[in-house]
């Protein structure tokens, strides 16, 4: 009997015994120190080969604390905020958290999951950081911000030359007749004039940040004129439909190095993306930045943004060090360093500035180096504990007013009751 | 046996029975009790606190289950859920079925056509929803263009439209899964002995009639299987959701994981996120027990 | 064959409902059908029909492997473009350089085997427990197991995190294992396929002195050779395609897998399309393998001859 028994028993035991083996010597040691003495830091942070500001930011860091190893832990963008809330829930160590957004920076610093950088906060030239307002929570800070893109109009050189408009301060009417005028072409030769991404944002905060619009307040009437603008240039056939590029999952750095759009309204950090693709030999398009078009024409430049931060865990094995690390990256020295590759810091000065605009293949005409420097930059969207539950409102609403299932004023309407009713 | 310790053996023989069963149960449900069972009891306990993941739950009532019955999204993602189920459950049983039946023949190439068929499910999921999206597109696609070569004037926009996009995500899915659920049905089909086919021969059964009499009633237990698998797996659609509309356009096919994963992960209220899930959990729950009495009455 | 279906008392022995084998009816040729020219139509528009199906069902995959030849700003166009402008084939040898592929696919591939053989073997034993072996507490137990699978992941993968934590297995290749190897689809898929084996081969096998463990082992599995191997199938497929759970589990990039190494082409504000596509099409090739491998196990089952 036993033999008969044998041989499915013994597979079993050998399937799990070979799988425990395997894995067993997986766990090396947790002591927070590298075998030759640096103290370890270990930082989240998102899609490390393709994200050069962390590099930039870690290499710097490392060479002027030589008794500091700092490692990335390196997480998917796309479900970034999943994995780090389940890492918080389960009690994780690592030291330092890049906070992606604002939002979820509000949920983990309410509750108290980050260590308070207020002192240390309190201790800048708040003027030079740009950003910064956006970790306030209540007077207290969780987080400094060490990059902070915001919105400007990227145009194809060679396209718009064709016309002699003046970019350094459009109207959002004067940009929707130049978006008219540059397109060109049909089926698929057709150069749009024009391309807004299908987020919210090219439509919602634009309004809030030009009007002084809030976002959180459930009174929407100041996103009528720019619906109207946006849906007026894709029923012109200025701009790709909504639907088409919603369904079609179209980008909108595709669109635009394919040079199948003339402008983009898009946030700095297409820029890096666009200096990377060339350096790579994928893009050659011939490509400037103009500030954002304008509600009111009062020469101000009104814009919005969103700051990225570094934050440190409550749990962190080496607070210390984290913390030392958070205020390099967030400071001047930091600046610098991502500057050099194109990125946009948080902290501001000249230098940083002529840094940026150094960087190979930049464009350093007036024009960009006008759109650099804005007059406001507002936030994307207020930090508050119903953000996230309103921004899915708008997100929702949204879509159904731009592929045409609502009129501009049902939506709005819409918008306005079920943020009353449904957020409390 | 002799009578005369029976009924001690009888006993004895039970308990060597349980102890039989039970070792033939215990090295899978070790793991299972451990790892599945317990955090879903707790998920389910937590249905009733306010729990956040981090800071210690309090036990709040049915506080969850109230807000939900107040909450709109909640009523539009369940209603969304079971229309996806109704149109899912069925279309991809018949769908598999059929499949699996085509291709149990002695068949050239019949290797090719199996694999062919199940690879909608080894696709990646970006590129089958680019290209559904691509297939439904409302003026140039494939679809579209079907659909008014044979007269239909005003063809629907599908994806891009509130009261077509729940269809279009049902037609991919139907696609995508019928392959996987083939493949259950290949394997119950090798079960069926041969001389049911003979004797139903015999009787002068056609094809047709051999299909019904035979086959179908064999595969009572897999199509149990089949059924209870797909309706757990429609109530938890949420991979191609996300991937093809993302819930939209607006909330019109918005479902019911998604939201658990919206209000949990996303928002952070695990308590209200886990009362949803106890919800849909009953859902099944009866669901499936009426299959199984439904099953076992037409046994009878 | 009304013996053999999902009914709680199925280890009482019964008859056969059924007719009788037709032996004694004198032996008949086995009939193939009507012989002759409609057969051959049937068979050619058979084949039409399942040709088209098979085409239409495999367009997405086309795009696939056509993406992976192209661009990355050209995979999204509108239209969309089904001969790329170049044919870019380095794309195949780019991929090696820019992910340690050879790592994720090692990685998917013991994760893979180690999962379907613990799911394949527990839960086929654990299924000849639940429905051949009649004891207390069985009923409640695999209702338990069923009821698991209605709950979705998303809702207590914070709790099962926060356990394997405690455990100490978070970023481990074993808490993987653990955490998939003993679900309920096996043993569930497994007790429906015993289900349908008559009672009277393992009373008669018990008559000649076999225990329930030999009657599993000599008898039982490999009458159900067709269910191991869809059982093996779809557990390797799965674990082989699975995202969210080496996502949340697997932080050191020495552990990742495949998927979790393509979606890493994914990023926010940059995306390899033409890359991703690619590594799609190399990580269905051992899929593609282990399939026509296990479906094999369908052609040999005694159904074949009576069904026409």
């Amino acid at each position: 009997m036993k033999s008969l028994v044998g041989r499915p028993v013994r597979m079993v035991t050998a399937a799990v015994a070979l799988s425990l083996l395997a894995v067993g010597c997986g766990n090396g040691g947790d002591s927070g120190k590298t075998a030759d003495g640096k103290t370890i830091v270990k930082v989240a942070v998102w899609d490390y080969a393709k994200t050069p500001e962390f590099k930039a930011l870690i290499e710097g860091f490392e060479a002027k604390n030589p008794d500091i190893d700092v490692q990335p832990v390196d997480i998917l963008a796309a479900d970034y905020s999943k994995k780090v809330t389940t890492m918080l829930a389960g009690g994780d160590n690592t030291d330092v958290l890049t906070m992606k957004n604002v939002t979820d920076y509000a949920r983990y610093g309410t509750r108290g999951q980050l260590q308070s950088l207020t002192a240390d906060a309190d201790k800048l030239d708040k003027a030079k950081y740009s950003g910064l307002d956006s970790f306030d929570l209540k007077g207290d800070y969780y987080a400094l911000p060490y990059r902070q893109d915001f919105w400007v109009l990227f145009y194809n050189k060679d396209l718009v030359k064709k016309s002699d408009a003046d970019l350094s301060k459009l109207t959002w009417p004067d940009y929707a007749s130049l978006a008219k005028e540059l397109t060109t072409g049909s089926g698929s030769s057709k150069v749009y004039g024009t391309y807004h991404q299908t987020w919210r944002s090219v439509v919602q905060a634009t309004a809030a940040a030009q009007t002084g619009g809030d976002l959180l307040s459930g009174d929407y009437g100041f996103f009528k004129k720019q619906y109207e603008t946006a849906v007026d240039l894709q029923k012109a056939g200025a701009a790709m439909p909504f639907s088409t590029a919603k369904s079609q999952q179209v980008t909108y750095d595709a669109m635009f190095t394919t040079r199948k759009t003339a402008m983009v309204p898009m946030g700095t950090w297409l820029a890096a993306r666009l200096l990377q693709a060339k350096a790579e030999g994928k893009n050659d398009v011939n490509w400037g930045m103009a500030p954002l078009p304008q509600t009111t024409a009062n020469g101000k430049a009104v814009t919005f943004g969103s700051p990225t931060a570094f934050a440190v865990n409550k749990k962190a094995r080496n607070s210390a060090a984290a913390k030392k690390f958070v205020l390099w990256a967030s400071g001047p020295e930091g600046a610098a360093a991502i500057a050099k590759v194109g990125v946009v810091p948080s902290y501001t000065d000249d230098a940083v500035l002529k840094t940026f605009f150094g960087v190979k293949g930049m464009p350093a005409d007036a024009l960009s180096k006008k759109a650099m420097t804005p007059d406001t930059v507002k936030l994307e969207m207020p930090v508050s504990p119903k953000s996230s539950d309103i921004d899915q409102i708008l997100t929702e609403e949204h879509e159904l007013v731009m592929s045409g299932e609502k009129s501009i004023d049902k939506g709005i309407s819409e918008m306005e009751s079920r943020v009353k009713s449904e957020v409390e | 046996m002799t009578k005369i310790d029976g009924a001690a053996a009888l006993k004895r023989r039970r308990r060597r029975t349980a102890l039989v069963g039970w070792s033939f149960i215990l090295p899978n449900l070790v793991g299972f009790a451990a790892l599945t069972l317990v955090p879903v009891g707790a998920t389910l306990l937590l249905a009733f606190t306010d729990w956040n993941s981090y800071d210690t739950p309090h036990w709040i009532g049915f506080d969850n289950f109230q807000r939900m019955w107040d909450n709109d999204n909640f009523w539009t993602a369940l209603s969304n859920t079971a229309w996806y189920a109704a149109g899912h459950i069925p279309l991809t049983m018949a769908a598999s079925l059929g499949l699996a039946v085509l291709l149990n023949q002695k068949l050239r190439g019949v290797a090719f056509f199996r694999t062919a068929f199940f690879f909608p499910y080894i696709t990646s999921l970006v590129a089958v929803a680019v290209v559904w999206n691509m297939l439904f597109s409302p003026d140039a696609g494939p679809v579209n263009q079907l659909l008014r070569a044979v007269g239909v004037a005003h063809p629907p926009g599908w994806t891009t439209d509130t009261d077509w996009a729940l269809p279009a995500v049902v037609i991919t899915s139907v696609w995508r899964d019928m392959g996987y659920y083939m493949v259950l049905y290949l394997a119950g089909l090798q079960a069926i002995p041969a001389e049911l086919y003979e004797a139903a021969r015999v009787d002068g059964a056609g094809p047709w009639k051999r299909f019904w009499h035979v086959t179908v009633p064999s595969l009572r237990p897999t199509t149990f299987f089949v059924l209870v698998m797909l309706t757990v797996s429609s109530f938890k659609v949420f991979d191609l959701v996300q991937v093809m509309t993302e819930g939209g356009p607006g909330r019109s096919t918005l479902v019911l994981s998604q939201l658990i994963f919206r209000e949990g992960i996303t928002q952070g209220r695990f308590g209200y996120s886990s009362a949803i899930s106890l919800v849909l959990f009953l859902i099944v729950l009866i669901i499936t027990v009426t299959q199984f009495r439904f099953q076992r009455r037409s046994e009878r | 064959m009304k013996t053999t279906v999902l009914r709680e008392d199925s280890t009482t022995a019964r008859l056969p409902r059924q007719p009788a084998p037709a032996a004694p009816a004198g032996p008949r040729p086995h009939r193939r059908g009507p012989a002759g020219p409609g057969r051959i139509v049937g068979r050619a528009l058979l084949y039409m029909a399942l040709t088209g199906l098979a085409a239409a069902v495999l367009v997405p995959f086309a795009w696939m492997l056509v993406s992976s030849l192209k661009a990355d700003s050209e995979v999204f166009t509108v239209p969309i473009q089904w001969i790329p402008k170049s044919f870019r084939w380095e794309n195949f040898s780019d991929i090696w350089d820019q992910i340690p592929l050879w790592t994720y696919l090692g990685n998917s591939l013991f994760l893979s085997v180690v999962i379907t053989a613990l799911q394949v073997l527990t839960g086929s034993f654990a299924a000849y427990g639940f429905a051949k072996v009649r004891f207390p507490g069985r009923d409640a137990v695999f209702l338990a197991y069923i009821a698991t699978i209605a709950v979705p992941w998303q809702a207590y993968m914070v709790p099962q995190y926060i356990l394997m934590q405690k455990l100490g297995l978070v970023n481990t290749h074993l808490s993987l294992i653990l955490l998939q190897a003993f679900g309920a689809f096996g043993v569930f898929l497994m007790r429906q396929y015993y289900l349908t084996i008559p009672d009277e081969i393992s009373e008669a096998a018990r008559l000649d002195g076999l225990t329930e463990y030999g009657i599993w082992a000599r008898i039982v599995l490999p009458l159900s050779k067709p269910a191991l191997a869809g059982l093996a199938l779809l557990t390797f497929v799965n674990t082989w395609n699975d995202y969210m759970g080496p996502f949340i589990y697997l932080t050191d990039n020495d552990l990742w897998t495949v998927q979790l190494g393509l979606r890493s082409f994914v990023g926010m504000y940059s995306s390899q399309y033409a890359m991703i596509m690619t590594g799609s099409v190399l990580s269905v090739l051992p899929i593609l393998v282990v399939f026509l491998l296990g479906q094999r196990y369908f052609v040999q089952g005694i159904s074949t001859s009576g069904m026409k």
